[in-house]
């Protein structure tokens, strides 16, 4: 006997049939919406805080991490001459062919090693203060970040403070990145402007750049100033170098061999790529979205078994009934039709369930982790994604009891 | 009995070989995840030296700007680590049974047959005191003498990985190595130490909550002796600029942490004055700016204010508890199922003269096997799970990944929970198959 009607048309599933089945074993419905409910809070907050997350990793570092790295150099004594190293090691880098652009720098960038300081546009201590990393830097620190200029100019090379005995020079002039201008002088340019770092010597604003990360000890990632002064005040100092496409590793290995026995008192401490310190910085964040993902993913596995479940236990449990409907005119399609809307009441009770303490959870979350409030399209999104897969999994056995033949009526078990 | 009920168990299970699985898988899935977040949350908020909780304290005192405070997100808390003077001075006191003080210095080591070119080690400038307060293990000689550290005299212990390195893992206590191009006499040669979290030092500059101890140990002196910098953290405010180690140690820059034994609470008492008085006395010479506030941790309480335990892994552990929730009713949900449609053998049995009791009793029995076939398969699962994250976080060169280790406790911590959870799942079914009604299965057939 084949049926006439193509389409499983849901309005004409006879709802007493429905609810009465549900009623009379509420239990395993009652657990599934249940499971349906948990799965969905935590779907939507999951997917709200892999986003967050994602969006974190996408932010750009400003700088070419590919072909840069840096090496640190270390005096082993007292007698260690820091300026000294620093001048040879910057024209044995810059003579390498495989070499683009090399300068002196006081910390690692993206690594939390480094300085920051804080900001005013007053003298003295009283003004409100801007946080913002701390690079001293020589005039080839542009070229070798690979960051332009904006506005200003670069430091010139006779502006370049040298080390006296041992002792850093307070320089007169700063270049910063675009969000630290923004910060400081929220109306109007800063190039030009007085800028004080902590004590009274004024610092003028030569130049500003596009945004790239600093070393992020505790100031904002974009917030950079950049002073013409060569560091090593502490005995020791690192070198920036940025060389030419594919080459990195090798001249890497090269300087680090060559630096690590030309200073009398001085030896290489580390040497980093900075593509390694990118990943490393982004680690948490990306490790977290990874397990946050997998364990929601699995969670959602273990909630479309329970509605697979259900759904065949009650076809199993009921062929008799299907049997009967069957033999008394109810087409196959009825039959899919009838337990396809049994798995979407079921799903929609839990779905309305989920959706409340989605919205708890949320609202939790921006409580106690401070994450922005839940957008609500990730609600819906949840909602939807959950309903059509809820379904996909009630599909498998609702088709089953479509096969039920309606002589199993007559049969005694 | 137990054994006719296990025997009629394994029989169920043979029947519905498809749900078994699934519902032990489901199980497994939620133990697992529950292992590698418990584990995880475990070691990071973990005492490791809970033993000594009530007797160790970090010294902190408000010597900062007036104008703002330390940290922007904590109003409320001093600088961690505290300047030259204050350090030294406290230092003075001899009311705490054991005191120390703490800071980094780059030492390079040299002149050794294990060494063909000297090496940069981070080295922890320290007092004698550190080993005994924390009870480190020592595998060759013990700290220096507290006469050493007034010296200094040059004397140097080593961690056992860079005895390893140096000595080949020999006993080198009385041979002379070279630190900065200076004689030093290694003293001591540590064991295994490794505190996770590092609670003794949580600065981020020494690498963190989950940092490795130092490589090498020197007296604290050696540092304003050489005058070398310190390498951990550093944070100044005001306006000196400190270019020169002298101004270093007269400065307002908190660079040194400092830690005391106290043995009861009248001696706590009395130090806490000690640092009152001191602190009086210099707010009157002009120092001290802020409000009076001066702060003895226990180690618990350090970690808290450190917020040691992420956010991150906190919220993985909630996660993992919403799993274990699912996969519970989910397994509930099975399992009811599965115990009312065997309820027509059930009838049977009740009928045969088997007790409500028994009919309960011999699904638990069911109930506990898949419970246990689950918690093994969920601790395999738990095993790798944990080695992935280890591999995840120690391939980007995290010191999470640290953390991220077999921790027995938590392990075990986790397959109580389970067993327990899934055993209490199983009881709603095993009570509701027991309370069918024997006559309307017997009707039917």
């Amino acid at each position: 006997m084949k049926t006439a009607r193509t389409q499983v048309n849901l309005m004409n599933v006879p709802i007493r049939p429905l609810f009465s089945s549900l009623r009379r074993n509420p239990t395993g419905a009652v657990l599934v919406a249940l499971q349906v409910a948990i799965t969905l809070a935590v779907m939507i907050n999951a997917a709200w805080i892999v986003a967050q997350r994602l969006e974190k990793l996408e932010r750009p570092t400003g700088i070419d991490t590919r072909d840069t790295f840096e090496i640190g150099i270390v005096g082993s004594s007292r007698k260690f001459n820091v300026a000294q190293a620093e001048s040879e090691d910057l024209a044995y880098l810059r003579g390498l062919p495989g070499v683009a652009a090399a300068t002196v720098v006081n910390g690692i960038l993206l690594t939390e090693n480094g300085g920051d300081t804080d900001l005013s546009r007053d003298p003295g201590t009283n003004g409100p203060v801007v946080g913002a990393n701390f690079l001293t830097v020589d005039d080839q620190a542009l070229n070798t970040l690979d960051v332009p200029l904006i506005a200003g100019r670069n430091f010139r090379a006779d502006e370049i403070r040298p080390l006296t005995k041992g002792k850093q020079t307070p320089p007169s002039e700063v270049i910063v990145t675009q969000s630290l201008a923004r910060t400081l002088f929220p109306h109007g340019s800063a190039l030009g402007r007085i800028i004080y770092n902590g004590d009274s010597n004024p610092l003028t604003v030569i130049g500003i750049t596009r945004d790239f990360m600093g070393p992020q000890v505790g100031a904002p990632a974009y917030n950079t100033v950049l002073l013409p002064t060569m560091p090593g005040q502490a005995g020791l100092y690192a070198l920036l170098v940025r060389t030419r496409p594919g080459m990195r590793d090798t001249v890497m290995r090269e300087a680090k061999q060559h630096i690590g026995t030309a200073h009398r008192f001085g030896i290489t401490g580390f040497s980093t790529p900075l593509a390694k310190a990118e990943r490393q910085m982004h680690a948490g964040d990306r490790n977290t979205a990874i397990l946050l993902t997998t364990v929601t993913a699995l969670m959602l596995a273990v909630c479309c078994l329970g509605v697979f479940g259900l759904t065949t236990f009650n076809v199993g449990s009921r062929r008799r009934q299907i049997g009967t409907r069957r033999a008394l005119g109810a087409s196959k399609r009825d039959i899919v039709a009838h337990f396809m809307m049994e798995g979407a009441l079921i799903l929609s009770g839990g779905a309305f369930l989920g959706s409340i303490l989605a919205l708890v959870v949320g609202n939790w979350l921006t409580v106690h982790y401070a994450l922005p409030r839940l957008d609500l399209v990730y609600l819906l999104g949840g909602v939807l994604a959950l309903w059509i897969v809820g379904l996909l999994a009630a599909w498998q056995p609702a088709r089953r009891a479509a096969d039920v033949p309606p002589s199993v009526a007559t049969r005694t078990v | 009995m137990l054994g006719y009920y296990i025997q009629l168990a394994l029989r169920s299970f043979r029947r519905t070989p498809g749900l078994t699985a699934l519902m032990a898988g489901a199980i497994a899935f939620g133990i697992a995840a529950c292992i590698v977040t418990l584990t995880v949350y475990h070691t990071m908020s973990g005492n490791p030296i809970w033993w000594k909780n009530n007797s160790l304290y970090a010294v902190t005192m408000d010597s900062w700007d007036p104008n703002q405070s330390y940290d922007a997100a904590h109003p409320k808390l001093a600088p961690d680590m505290l300047t030259y003077r204050d350090a030294t001075y406290l230092y003075g006191s001899n009311i705490p049974e054991r005191k120390m003080l703490l800071s980094y210095l780059v030492g390079v080591l040299s002149g050794t047959p294990g060494l063909t070119r000297p090496v940069p080690v981070n080295t922890q400038a320290t007092t004698a005191d550190f080993f005994r307060m924390f009870d480190v293990p020592f595998e060759y000689g013990g700290p220096w003498s507290a006469a050493a550290d007034r010296g200094p005299e040059p004397v140097i212990v080593l961690s056992r990985r860079e005895n390893g390195k140096l000595f080949g893992g020999a006993d080198s206590v009385g041979r002379t190595i070279l630190w900065n191009r200076l004689r030093f006499r290694v003293v001591g040669v540590l064991d295994h130490w490794n505190p996770q979290p590092r609670f003794y030092d949580l600065t981020p500059a020494g690498g963190g909550s989950f940092a490795k101890s130092a490589a090498a140990f020197v007296p604290f002196e050696w540092g304003p002796t050489l005058r070398i910098w310190p390498s951990g953290t550093m944070s100044c405010w005001g306006p000196q600029t400190i270019d020169t180690y002298q101004k270093l140690l007269g400065s307002d820059c908190v660079w040194i942490t400092m830690w005391v034994q106290l043995r009861t609470s009248a001696e706590r008492a009395r130090f806490l004055d000690f640092m009152n008085a001191y602190w009086a006395e210099q707010r009157a010479a002009g120092r001290f700016g802020r409000p009076r506030n001066n702060h003895l941790w226990q180690v618990s309480q350090w970690l808290r204010i450190h917020h040691v335990v992420t956010n991150d892994s906190r919220l993985l552990l909630r996660l993992a508890f919403a799993f274990l929730a699912v996969c519970l009713i989910n397994t509930v949900g099975v399992l009811l199922a599965k115990f009312l449609r065997g309820a027509s053998l059930m009838g049977i049995r009740r009928a045969l003269g088997a007790s409500r009791r028994q009919i309960f009793e011999q699904h638990l029995v069911e109930v506990a096997l898949l419970s246990l076939a689950g918690s093994a398969l969920g601790l395999a699962l738990g095993a790798l799970g944990l080695r992935g994250v280890h591999a995840m976080y120690a391939h980007s060169g995290n010191a999470y990944g640290a953390v991220a280790h077999f921790d027995p406790l938590g392990v075990l911590w986790a397959l109580a929970l389970a067993a327990l959870s899934t055993v209490l799942a199983g009881l709603y079914p095993a009570w509701r198959i027991g309370r069918v009604s024997p006559v309307v299965y017997l009707k039917s057939q």
